[in-house]
């Protein structure tokens, strides 16, 4: 997993309010990443904006309702969706997220926390199996940031989602900014929780800025990655070493250029925190 | 509990007018004398509304303007309620927003229900397949025994809406800032379709209207160009009229006539 992705080097979240800058010019990242039910309907200019970059740079298609842990079937829709999308990027990765999110066939639009139970984590790990049998290539789960925690969970998240990589060879997509923000509302240790990963899972690295609600911290993503999230992010490094890294910027989007710069400052910080040669911020074509 | 119950607590904790009490959530959920399990869950319920809040607002911009904050909250709670998302497009949510303000007007602006189709059309324009236009060369190639049983073929971005107000005054007040003007009743026909990249749409008037209806019906271009039957000059007007379809966009090609 990681061999696959090494060459990605650091990236940010393709956005709308980005469409223009990202087409005017190169690309001036590694690589994007693209919600992948943005781009699931039959036509217009995202579909089109995301064909045009997939030609400049490399991107990571990150789902965000495939509702992994939920119990409906996975909607035979949305996975013909995913695969026709899939099929006409040819992604260097798909992602999604470690959560449910659907009931009785409803979206609840949430990424809603799992109880860590081995019922859960069996039920998980067959459609993950359902997934990447579908695909045909490995898929990678994010760990969600959360505000709740289960009475009945008999693991922690990261033995959680060790566990379901060893079952199903699935990857794993580091979200820092989630560890820190689950951490703080939960009251665990986050540098537990990145000793008890498996670095050989971590395909890539999420950053985002979060938001101090007082009585606890929402995963906001409306603002610039907060200096403890830099800081656990130095430790992540230096127990995986060098993983594609990607900011992602959501809510109170700024100029291009902010989001650019941030990217660039987790490369920075990857070469100090390993004493390596700063990675080149220049966009790289994917051989063909 | 199982992963079952503790799904079908969280899904009513969040969504119902009527979530469980602390004692329910407790059983399930973890706290701590900061955050008790009930005001954890809470934070969840709130985000749920107001993320498909957001939803509704992306898709219906003009609107959520005309109702502001407040208003718009309120509309979203009802008609979350009966219309909770079945798709996995958040953007689909707002699918059934045109029909539940028929049904539910606003006695003051009775055409907010059609300010709403025209949104929705609008999106759907946005993201319907990708085909190219006919260019002005189309009716050229045609032998000219050929023309009068010829039939369009429309793109496939374009959309027709018959409404009994005409929103489209509506929401170029809102686009401009400015305050609106009293509703236009109708009934009016709006054309919506895509220019490139960019969504545009025009109310069009009574013979212009039935022309395109007859063409999205399959009617062979004869039919088509008779709409124009009372206007001065009948064949200068279907001559500009599809024209401007042409210029616009609005058709693909040209299809054999169905045999009926």
């Amino acid at each position: 997993m990681t061999t696959l992705l090494h060459h990605l080097g650091h990236g940010i979240g393709l956005r709308t309010a980005h469409f223009a800058p990202l087409t005017a010019a190169p690309p001036p990242v590694g690589w994007l990443e693209a919600i992948s039910e943005n781009f699931m309907g039959p036509g217009g200019r995202p579909l089109a904006v995301l064909e045009r970059l997939r030609a400049e740079v490399p991107v990571v298609l990150h789902g965000v309702s495939l509702a992994i842990g939920s119990l409906d079937p996975i909607p035979a829709r949305y996975l013909a969706a995913l695969e026709r999308l899939v099929d006409r990027i040819e992604p260097a990765a798909v992602s999604d997220h470690l959560c449910w999110g659907t009931h009785r066939g409803q979206y609840l639009h949430d990424l809603l926390p799992l109880p860590y139970t081995e019922e859960a984590l069996a039920h998980v790990a067959g459609r993950v199996d359902q997934v990447q049998e579908r695909l045909g290539r490995p898929l990678l789960l994010e760990n969600p940031s959360a505000y709740l925690a289960y009475q009945d969970s008999t693991m922690p998240e990261w033995a959680f989602l060790s566990e379901l990589a060893r079952r199903t060879g699935c990857g794993l997509l580091l979200d820092v900014n989630n560890v820190f923000v689950s951490a703080h509302n939960l009251g665990f240790d986050p540098l537990t929780y990145l000793d008890g990963l498996p670095a050989a899972s971590v395909g890539y690295l999420h950053l985002a800025g979060h938001a101090d609600k007082g009585r606890y911290l929402l995963d906001s993503h409306d603002g610039a990655v907060p200096p403890p999230v830099w800081a656990l992010y130095r430790e992540a490094l230096r127990r995986l070493g060098a993983r594609p890294t990607l900011v992602e910027w959501d809510d109170a989007i700024p100029p291009l250029e902010v989001v650019v710069a941030e990217s660039r400052r987790a490369a920075a910080i990857e070469a100090e925190a390993l004493g390596t040669a700063e990675p080149q911020a220049a966009p790289r074509r994917l051989a063909s | 509990m199982t992963l079952a119950e503790t799904q079908a607590l969280f899904h009513e904790a969040i969504t119902s007018a009527a979530p469980p009490g602390p004692e329910r959530l407790r059983a399930c959920f973890a706290g701590s004398p900061g955050l008790p399990a009930e005001d954890r869950v809470a934070i969840y319920a709130g985000m749920y509304l107001a993320r498909l809040e957001d939803g509704l607002r992306q898709t219906f911009p003009a609107l959520a303007r005309q109702l502001g904050d407040q208003e718009l909250g309120a509309l979203a709670g009802d008609y979350l309620r009966r219309h909770p998302s079945h798709h996995h497009d958040i953007g689909q949510v707002g699918r059934r927003l045109g029909p539940f303000l028929r049904r539910h007007p606003d006695p003051a602006r009775p055409d907010l229900a059609d300010l709403a189709a025209l949104e929705w059309a609008r999106q759907a324009a946005f993201f319907a397949p990708d085909r190219t236009a006919a260019g002005p060369e189309l009716f050229a190639a045609l032998a000219p025994g050929d023309f009068a049983a010829a039939v369009l073929r429309l793109h496939p971005a374009l959309r027709r809406l018959e409404l009994p107000y005409d929103p489209a005054p509506l929401w170029r007040s809102l686009q401009d800032e400015v305050a609106p003007g009293p509703p236009v009743a109708g009934p009016a026909t709006v054309a919506i379709w895509r220019r490139g990249f960019e969504v545009a749409h025009a109310t069009l008037a009574g013979d212009e209207a039935e022309a395109l209806r007859r063409a999205a019906a399959g009617a062979p271009l004869a039919e088509v160009c008779a709409a124009f039957a009372e206007a001065p000059d009948p064949a200068a007007a279907a001559h500009r009229a599809l024209a401007s379809w042409l210029a616009e966009g609005w058709i693909a090609g040209l299809r054999r006539r169905r045999r009926r």
